[in-house]
This record gives structure tokens, sequence and C-alpha cells, in this order.
């Protein structure tokens, strides 16, 4: 016991510095990085407030002031380059583009996002292909079409984020192809197909013909791209086996609109047995005021499940007077449809 | 002699506990910190543009429960509505004020009662009545009576929300105008994704214009100094390093972002958990990982929203009660969690070590204290001994609290003037002495509250911004 306590007391006395040291470099690292960021931001303030007059010269295809440019010391241009960059993420003007295209042209940084973009680290890789896709390098679109096979799942997501700004009709199949690519993000896939609108719809239905098993996900990119000119696809699939697949081709024709065809299958379709396909159904005449009973039967799913039930009440809502007229019946009704009903008439009232 | 091997043995069990934990924190705080710079290359600003590139981002309801907040509850849904994320309504949940919160939203926002059909999965209170506003079709305000609790509340909202996403937050949070935009895209990047919680700072002593954090600044009072590295340290350490193995445990009550249907499969908030945010989040984990289906519960390390923490001692152990409440609550209704690897990270990691330093923690701590100076004070101790072992608590406790002070600036560096910053240092140092202890001992007091049966909402004084 004797031996012992000499022992825990230099075992104490070790823990005390130890734990001095340890919160001793913590409080430096803090101050340090604090620093360090301090005098980041000053050199990037400076930087802002020497090339961000210039630069606006440049882009205005100003000689002297991209020669300013050119000429800037190396250090300076990575942060030069993003000053260019970043504003492209939200201005998407073709002409702004173009300019800041060919100022990182002249200051010789493509070589250098090429050379990221060889990288073997991902958070290199990512920036590159972003860069590539904002700047609209249309000859690098092999490159970010090959990122799209990256290991990284950053640079997956990147690349075909890229491709939706480098908006090259030549990428569409490669995209379209990774519609079911689970790896890659969900709403990037989304994104991508927005960004492309209905020049993607020939692709999908040439795919959809000769891949009936994939026809849900194709169903549902057609309710992001989709034009009449898929209409007459989405009516035959509203007779598939599958409940998921017809549900999705409503949902689709929804955003197609409706012929008198259409129109018809999904007045029909509100009879069905499974809740969604009804609700997409439902959801697909609105608006719509063409020839059918529509009004009234959707007015019979006032009282049906909720998804259905709401759908079927904006529906009416949007079909005007026809619409009111079938939602004014119910709205004496204490129950679900009777309020629904009420809660259509007040909002047109109160707002239309 | 005797009395000193019992008094040897229960040291080495503290010593072990404490070696334990610091282990612990700097672990978590070196996976945070991968966490951060993983998350601060992959959020650039091109990948953060996502949710406006998209042709219909999903909507997302934000629920706010509001009890006797007539003082903050205009300016919040003002904020709430000058949200950067358009796809976006909100419900206000009236629950049973006794002040004028019903007539200053009517006043204000040109309520008026409205038929509003909705579904309703989750049971709740009796609802009195909706309003709409004639200025703003995105707001919705749900009358009820109350429940007692903001379960209730909450589930009304759920119930009344047409998004398929909800967010729940409380009346006086104060959101970041990008809070919404960075809460959805887990959801839209992974279809697993059933909730996102984020980083809550504490607004005190800071400069705040219309409802939002307009410049960051330390308050006056130490009490809040020390809430808000305390903060940092729970969110930035444990949560961070939670939410890299995904195996979250706990989505803040102040910003909780569900997909709707995962909420109402698991039947809502439960209207007799204390800390019903932690039972949520648990129960969420429970039902999807015994479902053997993937769910993933993300964590937003930048601050997302801005709270009041109280500044007065007793609001602050009426809080920290509570919390203490809930939480055994908590770990006593998901105790079979505890150890099963049924449920992965959560159940063989997060839930044990929950229970140990959070669950058992205040309690070694205390005892551990009181044995020491019983020890110093009867001789067994010498009293230069019991000064190293507190220099050593102390200065361990500075060093992790000052990791995580460093991940705050590495996430997001809020506070900017050297006056802030070393306000910061001194408080990571000086909360652990007395501050930690006072919360030590107020688990012990919320412990003997929840083993009795006492203890109720405490008082919390609410102010103007």
């Amino acid at each position: 016991m004797n031996e012992t306590v000499p022992n825990i007391d230099r075992l104490a006395l070790w823990a005390l510095w130890i734990g001095m040291a340890l919160a001793a470099s913590m409080a430096l690292v803090v101050i340090a990085g604090r620093l360090g960021q301090f005098a980041h931001e000053r050199f990037l303030r400076r930087l802002t407030g020497r090339y961000g007059p210039i630069i606006e010269r440049a882009l205005r295809a100003d000689a002297d002031a991209l020669d300013a440019l050119v000429r800037s010391p190396s250090r300076h241009r990575l942060d030069i380059a993003r000053l260019l960059i970043f504003p492209l993420v939200h201005d998407r003007s073709p002409d702004r583009i173009g300019a800041t295209r060919d100022i990182i042209r002249a200051m010789s940084l493509v070589p250098l996002a090429d050379r990221w973009l060889r990288s073997r680290w991902w958070w290199k890789r990512v920036p590159a292909v972003q860069t590539f896709g904002l700047l609209r390098f249309a000859d690098r679109a092999p490159q970010l079409v090959a990122a799209l096979d990256d290991s990284n799942a950053d640079v997956r997501s990147a690349a075909l984020d890229a491709l939706a700004d480098l908006h090259d009709p030549t990428t569409l199949t490669a995209i379209i192809v990774r519609m079911h690519d689970t790896s890659l993000h969900r709403g990037r896939r989304a994104a991508a197909l927005a960004a492309f609108g209905a020049q993607c719809e020939g692709f999908l239905v040439e795919l959809a013909r000769v891949d009936p098993a994939h026809r849900l996900n194709y169903a549902k990119a057609l309710t992001i791209c989709g034009t009449e000119r898929s209409r007459h696809m989405l009516c035959e699939w509203t007779a598939d086996d599958r409940e998921e697949v017809r549900a999705a081709a409503f949902e689709a024709l929804a955003r197609v609109g409706l012929d008198n065809r259409a129109a018809a299958l999904a007045i029909a379709a509100l009879e069905s047995r499974d809740v969604h396909e009804r609700a997409m159904a439902a959801a697909a005449l609105h608006g719509w005021t063409g020839a059918g009973d529509g009004a009234t039967r959707l007015a019979r799913h006032l009282g049906d499940a909720w998804p259905v039930a709401v759908r079927a009440a904006q529906a009416l809502q949007s079909m005007g007077a026809p619409g009111r007229a079938a939602l004014q019946p119910y709205a004496a009704g204490t129950d679900q449809a009777g309020v629904l009903a009420r809660q259509m008439l007040w909002e047109v009232e109160a707002w239309v | 002699m005797s009395l000193t091997v019992i008094i040897a043995v229960f040291a080495a069990l503290v010593t072990a506990y404490f070696v334990l934990w610091n282990v612990c924190q700097i672990t978590m705080g070196v996976v945070g910190a991968w966490f951060v710079w993983r998350y601060q290359r992959r959020r650039n600003i091109r990948s953060r543009a996502l949710v406006t590139r998209l042709a219909a981002p999903p909507l997302v309801s934000v629920v706010v429960p509001a009890h006797n907040e007539s003082l903050t509850i205009v300016e919040s849904i003002r904020a709430l509505l000058a949200l950067d994320y358009e796809a976006r309504e909100i419900v206000v949940v009236n629950d049973g004020s006794s002040d004028d919160t019903l007539l200053v939203l009517q006043q204000t926002f040109r309520l008026v009662p409205a038929p509003l059909a909705f579904d309703q999965p989750l049971k709740t209170a009796a609802v009195r009545g909706h309003y709409r506003s004639m200025t703003e079709p995105d707001l919705v305000v749900i009358d009820k009576v109350s429940a007692g609790c903001k379960a209730d509340a909450s589930n009304a909202g759920i119930n009344a929300a047409s998004g398929t996403l909800v967010l729940i937050i409380d009346a006086d949070t104060m959101l970041e105008p990008d809070a919404l935009s960075r809460g959805v895209l887990p959801f839209l990047e992974d279809p697993t994704t059933v909730a996102a919680g984020g980083y809550v700072a504490i607004a005190n002593g800071s400069r705040i214009e219309g409802n939002r954090v307009i410049d960051a600044g330390m308050p006056r009072s130490w009490l809040a100094r020390f809430q808000i590295v305390e903060y940092m340290r729970s969110f930035l350490l444990f949560r961070l390093a939670c939410a890299s193995q995904n195996a979250v445990t706990i989505v803040s009550g102040a910003f909780g972002l569900f997909r709707r249907d995962a909420v109402i499969g698991v039947g809502g908030f439960s209207d007799n958990a204390i800390g019903e945010d932690m039972d949520l989040t648990l129960r969420l984990q429970r039902h999807f990982r015994a479902q053997r289906q993937p769910a993933r519960i993300a964590f937003v390390p930048v601050p997302v929203c801005w709270t009041q923490a109280p500044e007065d001692l007793p609001s602050l152990r009426g809080q920290r009660c509570r919390w203490r409440r809930g939480l055994l609550q908590t770990l006593w209704r998901y105790r079979r969690v505890v150890a099963n690897p049924r449920y992965g990270a959560v159940g063989m990691v997060v839930m044990p070590l929950t229970t140990l330093f959070e669950g058992v923690g205040p309690l070694i701590e205390v005892a551990g204290y009181f044995v020491t100076t019983i020890a110093a004070l009867i001789g067994i101790l010498n009293w230069s001994h019991y000064r190293i072992l507190l220099g050593i608590s102390v200065l361990f406790g500075a060093a992790t609290t000052l990791l995580a002070v460093l991940l705050s600036d590495l996430t997001a560096r809020r506070y900017l003037r050297g006056r802030d910053l070393a306000l910061l240092c001194a408080a990571a140092v000086l909360e652990n002495v007395g501050y930690r202890q006072l919360n030590s001992w107020w688990g012990c007091v919320g412990t003997f509250q929840a083993l009795t049966g006492k203890g109720g909402w405490g008082p919390m004084k609410r102010r103007e911004f």
C-alpha cells in the first residue's frame, strides 16, 4: 500500500500535466485557427476589393481587365476563379457563362482543373467536375459522363449536377440510363431530368418501350419532363398489371394534361380498388373541364380515404364553376366530405 | 482500515469512469471533426443549390406549437414566412394559451375562422377551431385545448400538415434563413432518410432583428455563457459522433424535420413522455431497425436555429430537472435497446454510453466529489491530492469543451469578435468550476424527482427579443 501511494501520486501529477497540456493546446489551436481564418478572410476581402471590379469589367469583354487577370499572381488565381465561378451557381445566363469560361481559359486555369479531375482525392475531383459543369465546357462532357461511374459517391453526385449544368444533349442518354442507379442521389437524378425538361422525353419513351420492367421509373420521370407526346403511352400504362405503375402513369398524366381518352381512363380509375391509383386518378383530373362526368364522379370521393378525398376536392376546386357546383351539395354535411367541400368553397371565395 | 479500502475501491471506480468519459469525449471530438470536414466539402455552394433546381421540392409543413407565446409569436411567424424555402406552409397550434396569443395572431395576420379538413391519424386533445389568414395563404392556425404537453400540440400540427415533411420547432426558435434548404437536402439525397436534426445554438447576447440572429455575441450572464459552450459540447461532440454512425438518438425539439408518414407510422409524439423528442427519435430507430428497414436520421452540423437559454437559476434548475426526468424515463422505456445487437450501433454503442454517462454519470460525479471531500476532511486524502484531482477534472473538462469550441469554429464561425472568443474560451474552462457540479447536482435532484414521481414543468421566463 505504501509503495502504491507514491505511484498514484506520480500518476496523478502526470494526469494533471497531460490535462494542462491538452487544455492549453486546444486553446492554442482554437486561437491559431481563428487567426488563420481571420487572416484568410482579410486576404479574401482585399482580393475581392482588388479583383471584383476588374472581374466585372473583364466579364464585359474589357481587354485591359482580362489582361490584369491573366497577369495576376499565381497565388491569387484559385480565389479569383472562385469569385468568377460561384455566382454561376445561381446566375445561369449563357452570356455570363461564356464570358467566365473565356476568362478561365485565358488565365490558364483549365489545365489545373483537368489535374484536379484526375486527382486521387475526391475532394479535388468534386470541385473540378462542378467547375466544368458550371462553365459548360462541352468538350469535357466525356470526362463528366465517366465521372458518373467514379468510385466516390460525392464525385458521382457532383457529376450528375455538372451534367445538368452542362445541358449537353449528347450526355442525355448517359443520364437517363442511370435513372435506375440508386447509388446516385434521388433528388439529383430528378434535378438532372428537370434541367433537360422535354428534351428527355424522346429517350425516355424509347427506353420505356424496350424496358417494361422499369416502367415505374419512366412514369415517375415523365412526371418531371413529360409532355403531351407521351400521353398515349401513359394511357396504355394505366392498364398495367402493377398498381404502382398505374398510379404513376396517372401522376404523370396530371403533369402532361388530359385529352378525352385520358380523362375517361382517369374517371374510370376513380373506382379502382387501389387507394393510391384512385388518388392519382383524381389528381390527374385537376383542371379538367372537358367531356365526361368528372366533377360528379370526383364529388362522390370526397368521403373516400384521405389521399383520394383531398385530391378529389382539389381537382373539383380547380374545375371552376362545374367543380363548385359539384361541391355545393356536400357543403352542408358535417362529415369529412362536408368539411372538405366547405374548405374548397371557402378558399375560392377568400383568395380567388 | 476498512473505510480506507472502501474509499480506495470507490476512487478506482470513479477514476475508471473519469478516464472512460474523457477518452470517449476526445474520440467523439476526432470523429466529429472528420464528420464536419467531410460535410463542409460535400455541402459546397453548388451541392446546396439542389433544392433550387428541382421542379417540385418537397412541401414542408412547419409546425409551431405555441402555449402563452404572445410576446414572440408574431416575430417568429414573420421570420418563418420569410424563409428562403418556398415550398412550405406554417401550421401554428395554439395549445390552450391563457394569454392573448390567439388574439395577437388574429389581429396581425387577419385570421378568420375557416373550414379546414384534415386527416387525423394521431389522437389529440379537442380542437376548438381552425383559422386561415386573409393575408398569408400559407398560414394555418389551429386552436386546441391544452393537454399540458408539447407532444399533443405537435401531433395536432402533424395531423393538419399537408407536407410530406414536417418541421417541429419551438415557438421561440429562430431559424437560420437557409435552415430548411439545408435540412431538406438529406431527404432529397437519400430516400431512406426519416428525420433530420440540426445544431441548435443559443441566442442570448446576440443582436436579433425580425426574429433573425444578425450578429452572434456572448451574453453578459455567465450562466448563459456556460450554456453556450455546453450546447456546443453536446451537439458537436456527442451528436456528431452518433450521426457519423447513423445512430442519432435525439433530434432536438427546437428543430426536428421528419417524414410525416414515418412519424405517423410510429404513433407520433408520445404525450406522456417528458423528453418527447428523444422518445420519438428512439422510437423511429427502434421501429426501423426492428423491421430491418433501412432508415437514416441525419444531422446538420451547422447552426440551423437559435433558442433562448434561461439566465436565472430557478428556470435553469427547472429545465435541467425536467430534462433529467425525461432522460431517465426514456432510458427506462427503451432499456431493451441497450446492448441489444439487433439495434446496431444504437443498441451496442450509443445507448450504453448514454446510460453510463448521462444516466448514471451525474450520480457518480456527485458521489465522487462527496467522497473525495469527506476523505480529505477526515484525513484519508491529503489536501494537495484533493486539489490535484480537482485540477485534473477541470483541465480535462476544459480540453473537451475547447475541442467543441474548435468544432463550432470549423462548422460556422459565429462569434466573430476577439472578446467573444476570449469569453468562449474562459467559459469553456470556468464551466468546470461550479456550473458543471451544479448541473450534476440537479441531475441527482431530477433523479430523485423521477423516482418519487414529483416535479412539474418548472418556471421559464420568456423575454421579448
